[in-house]
């Protein structure tokens, strides 16, 4: 297995009101190719934390975030966004669709940021929306989707670029359970046909979909396990 | 980074067709701006094209002698109770000045014309053949009169544009009759059209006719000036020539003020530029007051946008969009909201300016169209630059975070 993502000695303070929040501790975590992984958690736990950092979204107060050879913890703004639109297909609670844009449009948002030409553009937004089964739903807005739709456009506009990795925060937190099955059972495709992904829940039972759980407490994970009683959504 | 600036143009449309009003209201400053910078730029421009055309009809190089000033501050009774000006001064400036060129004398008066059942008002000019020589319009059909003409007090005239045409519908009027307050005259030609002067008056309504034959058959009494043709280059020395001329003629006194004037077209020019100046500064106040507080209602309205979009903000951000790539997005949307404002204030103004040309000299020429354009990019630029700094400085995470 070759090393995908490497965080070490990471730790992420913040100061709320002058008092010294330490969000993330001292976390040493190694992610490679094709894994699946849960990070589990309690609120308040640095589950979102150590989210943000893997999403690129936040640096580190101290410590080292290599991402397939990138020196993530060096970064600025503008490199930071380059990675997460090149590497990371992000998968949100509550969908953040573009609510005045089609399907279509919103798989093709990434991939304008990444300079592709229209027509290439069409053609890979379009695939990806095949890809999770919304060939018919291409023209409609998020306001004509359902729940569990509205979720699978998200997961197709993280997958457009063919990123990295996947990571899904909460995927299924506003969806009724059928629609929450729906999508577990998208990622575990994307699972098998060799995609990491990387699911953070609070949930045990989403958890247990992943082979990996991590579980992470007052900003230091506090157990890091293979689950061999993986959950497969059918 | 074309598809980006594309996009961006896409995004800030649909933006501002899904607010409409609170777009149009937002833009209704720059579009009241945009008009009245448009709409003076238009009066100017149609004013300087009329006045330049309109001194061509008295000539830069011809001084005319009367008793009041053009643009002078005398009360009427003070210009009432100077001498008249008299044909024999003709003579004696003729006589006198090397500068002049050509001296015509202009008797005029109010009269009536009638041919038949046709009629009209005109304005007849009664005057020397050298009266061409201090006009730039000459004949355009048939022939002036000849001095003998005037000597002789022939009934012989010559018809302004609009005169012949009034009187002579689809005739050829050459040689015909017609009558000024019932006395038989012959047209012998017709003036060239020349338009309205500064879009009041017209010379095509004129009739001109010997002098002589005014001064026989009409009052002596009439109005009279003197035209002088000089040199071009000799303007300012010909002018002190023909008040020192006119002062001996008058026989005054070195301590005694003129009791005459001699105009000339600067006077107009001066007036006319204060005009100018009066429309230009009152435009550029409303138009720089408008465009301020156009300005200032996009910039709030796009901090209110930014607000609102947090979220979006966020989500586009998490999906790879640079600070650049946000900061022109809304960059974009406060300059199209300027531009749609300019568009339509322009379209505004160009219809207003051809109704306006139908009383008054207005033309909008391209490169006000431009100015007024990017005058309204300009506003957007710097109504947007601050908000649309702070959407693009926003964090990712506080912004995903954002309800």
């Amino acid at each position: 297995m070759s090393g995908l993502i490497s965080l070490k000695k990471i730790k992420r303070h913040y100061d709320v009101g002058g008092e010294k929040v330490r969000a993330l501790d001292g976390v040493d975590l190694t992610i490679n190719q094709n894994e699946y992984i849960s990070i589990m958690g309690p609120s308040g736990s640095g589950k979102s934390t150590l989210m943000n950092m893997i999403g690129c979204l936040d640096t580190p107060t101290e410590g080292t975030y290599e991402f397939e050879g990138e020196l993530v913890h060096e970064m600025d703004d503008d490199q930071l966004a380059s990675i997460r639109n090149r590497k990371i297909g992000f998968v949100f609670q509550t969908f953040n669709l573009l609510p005045k844009a089609t399907a279509l449009r919103n798989v093709e948002v990434p991939l304008i940021y990444s300079n592709i030409s229209k027509s290439k553009r069409l053609k890979m937004a379009s695939d990806s929306l095949v890809s999770v089964g919304l060939e018919d739903r291409l023209d409609h807005k998020p306001n004509e989707l359902s729940g569990g739709q509205r979720q699978r456009v998200a997961i197709a506009r993280a997958l457009v670029n063919n990123p990295s990795i996947i990571l899904a925060d909460e995927p299924t937190g506003n969806l009724d359970s059928k629609s929450g099955i729906e999508i577990m059972k998208i990622l575990h495709e994307l699972y098998t046909n060799g995609n990491t992904i990387i699911l953070v829940t609070h949930e045990e039972d989403i958890a247990m979909h992943a082979k990996r759980i991590i579980t992470i407490f007052d900003g230091k994970i506090k157990e890091d396990k293979i689950n061999k009683k993986m959950t497969k959504a059918l | 980074m074309f598809s980006l600036l594309s996009e961006s143009i896409k995004i800030a449309i649909s933006s501002i067709i899904s607010n409409k009003t609170r777009s149009l209201l937002t833009g209704l400053s720059i579009i009241i701006g945009i008009s009245t910078v448009t709409l003076m730029g238009t009066l100017i421009s149609g004013l300087d094209r009329g006045f330049d055309r309109s001194m061509d009809f008295l000539g830069k190089d011809v001084l005319s002698i009367s008793r009041w000033e053009w643009f002078g501050d005398l009360e009427w009774w003070e210009v009432r109770n100077r001498p008249r000006i008299k044909i024999d001064y003709i003579d004696k400036i003729k006589e006198r000045s090397k500068y002049a060129e050509a001296v015509a004398p202009v008797l005029q008066r109010g009269a009536s014309l009638s041919r038949g059942d046709l009629g009209a008002r005109s304005q007849i000019f009664g005057t020397t053949p050298d009266y061409l020589k201090t006009t730039k319009y000459g004949v355009a059909e048939g022939r002036f009169f000849t001095k003998g003409e005037d000597r002789s007090g022939a009934r012989v005239a010559l018809l302004g544009h609009d005169v012949a045409e009034n009187l002579f519908p689809n005739q050829d009027p050459i040689g015909k009759y017609f009558k000024i307050d019932g006395i038989r005259f012959k047209a012998l030609g017709v003036m060239e059209k020349q338009g309205k002067f500064l879009g009041l008056f017209s010379f095509d309504t004129q009739v001109i006719i010997p002098s002589g034959t005014s001064q026989r058959l009409f009052s002596k009494r009439g109005f009279l000036r003197i035209s002088v043709k000089v040199p071009e280059d000799k303007i300012s020395e010909s002018k002190d020539e023909i008040y020192g001329i006119m002062r001996q003629i008058r026989g005054l006194k070195p301590k005694e003020k003129d009791d005459f004037a001699v105009n000339q077209t600067e006077a107009f020019e001066s007036t006319y530029n204060q005009i100018k100046f009066a429309i230009g500064g009152v435009g550029i106040f409303i138009t720089v007051l408008s465009l301020v507080v156009g300005g200032i209602g996009i910039m709030n309205i796009m901090f209110v946008s930014v607000k609102e979009r947090t979220k979006e903000i966020g989500v586009r951000k998490a999906i790879g969009a640079t600070r650049n790539m946000i900061l022109t997005q809304f960059l974009m949307e406060a300059i199209m909201i300027c531009v749609i404002g300019g568009v339509i204030g322009l379209s505004f103004a160009a219809v207003l300016s051809l109704i306006i040309n139908q009383f008054f000299p207005s033309t909008m020429p391209i490169w006000l169209a431009i100015t007024s354009i990017s005058l309204s990019v300009f506003v957007g630029v710097i109504a947007g630059v601050v908000p649309s700094y702070r959407a693009a400085g926003l964090d990712p995470i506080d912004a995903l975070r954002y309800e």
